[in-house]
């Protein structure tokens, strides 16, 4: 921290640096902004006006200093000389060259030069470059040298024909060099040689698997498409579909591998009792269209359940040594899926956060420059998009002037505790709600009474009645938040977002409960075929109510915006009026829809098949009725917060899923008739025997999982995270500081450059009238006024040593 | 409109087999390293660069596109920026680009060429003058052309480019350096999203 705050006071976190200390430091410095010839001595003296630094403090600076630029008064071509003449430009022409040396030192770690970019290109042509290559020794070097060239030039910002005569400069010149070495007898080793080969073929491997990805990538045209149409919000929907939809690949193909197949190839060799269609009992059941809609009776005993799996030792081929225990394969392949999906989750809701989040907070969210340079979509291909994307920035950006304009005025304690009572009335409304239907939920799972003449229906009563309140509630709850009267829309919609999740995490953990509870268990002889079917039940009646609500929603009102409102659509242009795409409602569907099946698969082990079909159809359905139907919005939608924020709900909903099966393995007792774990007392203690047979042979394991398992070392291990969180935010903490200080030493930096320019300007001025036209080029040479050119590179040494 | 269920692009219609003969293996080698693409998107890029050409049979490495046909282009026709875009990347400086400067410009939009190399061009794009610094007639002409055909008034225009510059600028020099910019841009998720053309 030495040399940072040299002279400029000890304002640790205060914004606003005392004028005394400037002056004392320099009792030349004069800010002739104010045109005083006065030292100014004290602040009370200067008219000062508040500035909002870049951080959102605020900063009092001398009134005018802030908006006059220093050479606004010079002639531009002697202002143009002399910013070229600064230390500073000229150190980034040497820092194309110095960087290129600096940046293979640093290759493996991840510091970066000076600038992202080589900005080499700036004033200097390709043989310049070519040649600050060759002399730099790691770029000649045989083996290497090739590749690091290549990397380098494609990191450069040069044009493409440019980069190619380079390369094809050094790569000359590095075979000139190789053989000059060769003559001087300079072996490699072949250790170097292994390496490097091992290298080639590295990089060839993963180009191949670039290539091989290129060319199966799922639904790439149709993603352009709605891309062109529609913008990054609408694509930011099917993306996270498809993200979705390639994890539910590995979870289906390992239950395929471990359980399913295992299972077949059993039935196949015993070949008791052939074929399906038959119930517990030995009567046959036939297979009629309905059970695709119940999942139950035909389906009972078949693959699809948990409960039709065989708790044997199987001997694949029949009577020989090599045995598949099926009790632990399922168990073990059960855990295996949900902890790919747990790591999968944790580093992808990691990356999100960390490239949204962290790296965009800082003190102070950036709306202003966000909306200004990343105003425009450059995936738009549409030019009724394109139209709407222009009237969508200029909504954000009036309203963001009209926002600023309008001070917050401070409401009254009149005015906030009315707020504050409507906010609690709301809140508990809500509540309410969500309690009463969860009871309401709870009542239709435990009474059999709506067993009404229609068989199928029955059935399916209580996946019907769960979906039918996922669609009716939350647009009531947005409705009751209206009135909550929310000051930024996007809290409004955070708020309902939160709100549609706690009802569904409600409505299922009051099911999952019912179904752990004794009152389910005693009316099933095998229950976790009967909690399969339920889910697999209310997975399709979600599904039909997606398409029937994308039908509805979506295709009807357009039809009735195309007919029935056709006088005032005259008007607009001819632009047909339709629904917008809803994009938050949607995915929270897509979010449910997947948390139902990893609480599903362990009762139904097909059910990532059923989920794929399910999410591949709903897919083009949407893309569908999107291209056909919908209207890009108007209103900007943050998809890389959303995004975050999605991944959160999602990783919150895996955890629960996790929980209640775990819960289902580890406490609840599993049926004695039926499944892998039929006998047992819990299916998780086919686990603690496997360690407990470990203590006559290996002991050392045994008694390694007794230690790690033992609370003493979980605690540990837990106070130890602790410790490392609350380190982590230290440095946090001591960061955010180091920041502020920085800007402003960066802020003052600035004023310092303005002050010596403007000195130096002063100067040239004054020697030009006295000296005349002819003599002008030699004033701006760096060599005379030696002494302010100190000035300069004492400005410019410290700026570099900031900056580095 | 016709939906086809297109599973892999293997069995798409754009396949690889016309274009191999276009390059030698070194070129597709070096543009591959030189690139961010695969060579089959080098392929693709070389397929929409012909269909731009008047005459497509005619095309070879060394066609120059005018900056008219280049405008045809679906992805720039409609975007604000396509002048600057076009001169940015013909390196002639006429506006008119070979098919390596095109190339070059369908690697920079693309997914896989790091944040960097995007902010550089990002950022001689929007400075219309070229004074390598994004000064308030840059920013002027950036906010007019971002809204279209509807004007803001020039009191919320003048407001609006002292927010950005209050906000992004460190040293008080008025203007937006390359730093700066940079800065900013790299705290700011948004810009990866939109800041990119899929082939």
């Amino acid at each position: 921290m030495a040399g940072y705050g040299n002279g400029y006071g000890p304002s640790g976190q205060g914004q606003d640096i005392p004028m005394q200390d400037r002056s004392h430091f320099n009792p030349a410095y004069r800010d002739d902004s104010l045109q005083r010839d006065r030292v100014a001595v004290d602040m009370e003296g200067i008219r000062m006006e508040e500035r909002r630094g870049s951080d959102g403090s605020r900063e009092y600076c001398p009134e005018g200093s802030t908006r006059r630029r220093w050479a606004a008064t010079a002639e531009p071509r002697d202002t143009a000389d002399l910013i070229n003449a600064l230390p500073s430009r000229q150190l980034e022409q040497i820092a194309s060259g110095v960087a290129a040396k600096e940046s293979i030192r640093r290759r493996k770690s991840s510091r970066r030069s000076i600038h992202g970019t080589l900005r080499a290109a700036r004033g200097k042509d390709a043989n310049e470059v070519a040649d600050s290559f060759t002399r730099n020794d790691d770029y000649m070097d045989e083996l290497d040298g090739e590749a690091r060239t290549t990397e380098t030039l494609r990191r450069m910002v040069l044009p493409m024909h440019d980069k190619l005569s380079i390369k094809r400069t050094t790569s000359e010149t590095r075979k000139q060099m190789t053989l000059k070495r060769g003559q001087t007898h300079k072996k490699i080793g072949w250790w170097k040689r292994t390496k490097y080969s091992i290298g080639i073929s590295w990089m060839h491997f993963k180009h191949r698997m670039a290539e091989f990805a290129y060319s199966l990538e799922l639904w790439r045209s149709h993603m352009k498409k709605i891309e062109g149409h529609f913008g990054t919000g609408v694509t930011s929907y099917f993306l996270f579909l498809k993200w979705l939809f390639l994890l539910n690949i590995p979870v289906f193909t390992l239950t395929l591998g471990f359980v399913v197949v295992p299972q077949i190839l059993y039935r196949y060799n015993i070949k008791v009792p052939s074929g399906y269609g038959f119930s517990v009992n030995e009567t046959s059941v036939s297979f009629t269209g309905e059970e695709l809609l119940t999942g139950g009776n035909w389906f009972n005993n078949t693959e699809l359940y948990y409960g039709f799996y065989t708790d044997q030792v199987i001997e694949i081929p029949v009577n020989s040594t090599t045995s598949y225990n099926m009790k632990y394969a399922y168990l073990f392949t059960c855990g295996g899926y949900y902890i790919l999906c747990l790591i999968t989750l944790a580093i992808s809701i990691s990356q999100s956060y960390k490239m949204n989040y962290i790296e965009g907070s800082g003190t102070h969210t950036f709306y202003n420059v966000s909306r200004v340079f990343c105003g425009w979509d450059y995936n738009i291909t549409d030019k009724a998009a394109a139209r709407l994307k222009h009237k969508s920035f200029y909504n954000e950006m009036k309203e963001y002037l009209s926002g600023s304009k309008k001070k917050s005025h401070k409401k009254n304690m009149e005015e906030r505790c009315k707020l504050l009572f409507l906010r609690v009335l709301t809140n508990l409304l809500i509540l309410g709600s969500i309690a009463g239907l969860s009871y309401l939920v709870f009542w239709i799972s435990g009474s059999g009474t709506l067993k009404g003449s229609v068989y199928i229906l029955s059935d399916l009563a209580l996946s019907l009645c769960v979906s039918a309140i996922f669609l009716v509630f939350p647009p009531i709850f947005s409705k009751i938040a209206q009135f909550e009267k929310y000051e930024e829309p996007k809290n409004e919609l955070y708020i309902n977002m939160i709100r549609t999740m706690l009802l569904k995490t409600c409505v299922l953990g009051i099911l999952v409960y019912f179904w752990f509870t004794d009152t389910a268990k005693d009316k099933y002889s095998c229950w976790e075929t009967a909690v399969g079917s339920e889910i697999y039940r209310l997975v399709l009646v979600d599904f039909f109510f997606i398409l029937g609500a994308t039908f509805f929603l979506e295709f009807l009102r357009r039809i009735c915006g195309q007919y029935c409102c056709n006088k005032g659509n005259e008007e607009q242009e001819g632009q047909a009026m339709g629904p917008e795409f809803d994009i938050g409602r949607n995915t929270l569907d897509l979010i449910y829809s997947q948390a139902l099946c990893w609480l599903g698969t362990f009762y139904s082990p097909l059910l990532s098949l059923v989920m794929m079909v399910k999410l591949f159809i709903i897919f083009y359905v949407k893309m569908v009725s999107v291209l056909q139907n919908c209207q890009p919005s108007l209103r900007p939608w943050r998809a890389a917060k959303s995004h975050t924020i999605f991944m959160g709900f999602l990783f919150f909903f895996f955890l629960m899923a996790m929980v209640a099966v775990a819960v289902g393995v580890i406490i609840i007792e599993p049926s004695k008739v039926c499944g892998p774990f039929r006998g047992e007392e819990k299916a998780y203690s086919i686990v603690t025997n496997l360690i407990d047979s470990w203590k006559g042979d290996l002991k050392v394991l045994h008694d390694i999982i007794n230690f790690i398992s033992s609370p003493g070392s979980i605690a540990s291990i837990l106070v130890a995270l602790c410790v490392g969180t609350y380190y982590m935010r230290i440095v946090m903490i001591g960061h955010k500081e180091m920041v502020t200080l920085l800007r402003q030493q960066l802020h003052m930096e600035g004023r310092d450059k303005a002050y010596l320019l403007r000195m130096l300007q002063d100067v040239s001025q004054k020697k030009k009238e006295k000296l005349g036209p002819s003599n002008v080029n030699r004033l701006l040479s760096p060599t005379s006024n030696s002494t302010l050119e100190a000035g300069q590179r004492t400005a410019a040494e410290r700026k570099r040593a900031t900056v580095a | 409109m016709k939906y086809r269920l297109e599973f892999c692009d293997v069995i798409s219609k754009d396949n690889m087999g016309g274009g191999s003969s276009i390059f030698t293996k070194q070129e597709l080698d070096d543009y591959q390293e030189l690139t961010y693409f695969t060579k089959k998107e080098i392929h693709h890029v070389y397929k929409r660069f012909k269909s731009l050409a008047p005459n497509p049979e005619a095309v070879t490495k060394a066609t120059k596109l005018s900056r008219d046909e280049l405008y045809a282009l679906p992805e720039i026709k409609v975007n604000p920026f396509k002048d600057r875009i076009v001169r940015v990347f013909s390196s002639s400086g006429d506006d008119s680009m070979t098919f390596e400067d095109f190339l070059d410009m369908m690697s920079v939009f693309c997914d896989h060429a790091p944040l960097a190399i995007k902010i550089e061009y990002a950022f001689r794009i929007y400075d219309f003058d070229e004074d390598d610094s994004l000064g308030r007639e840059d920013l002027r002409k950036l906010i007019d052309r971002l809204t279209g055909e509807m004007k803001l008034g020039e009191s919320d225009m003048e407001q609006l480019i002292q927010a950005v510059i209050e906000e992004s600028d460190l040293d008080n020099d008025d203007g937006l350096s390359f730093a700066e910019f940079e800065h900013k841009m790299t705290k700011n998720p948004e810009f990866v999203t939109s800041f990119r053309i899929r082939m």
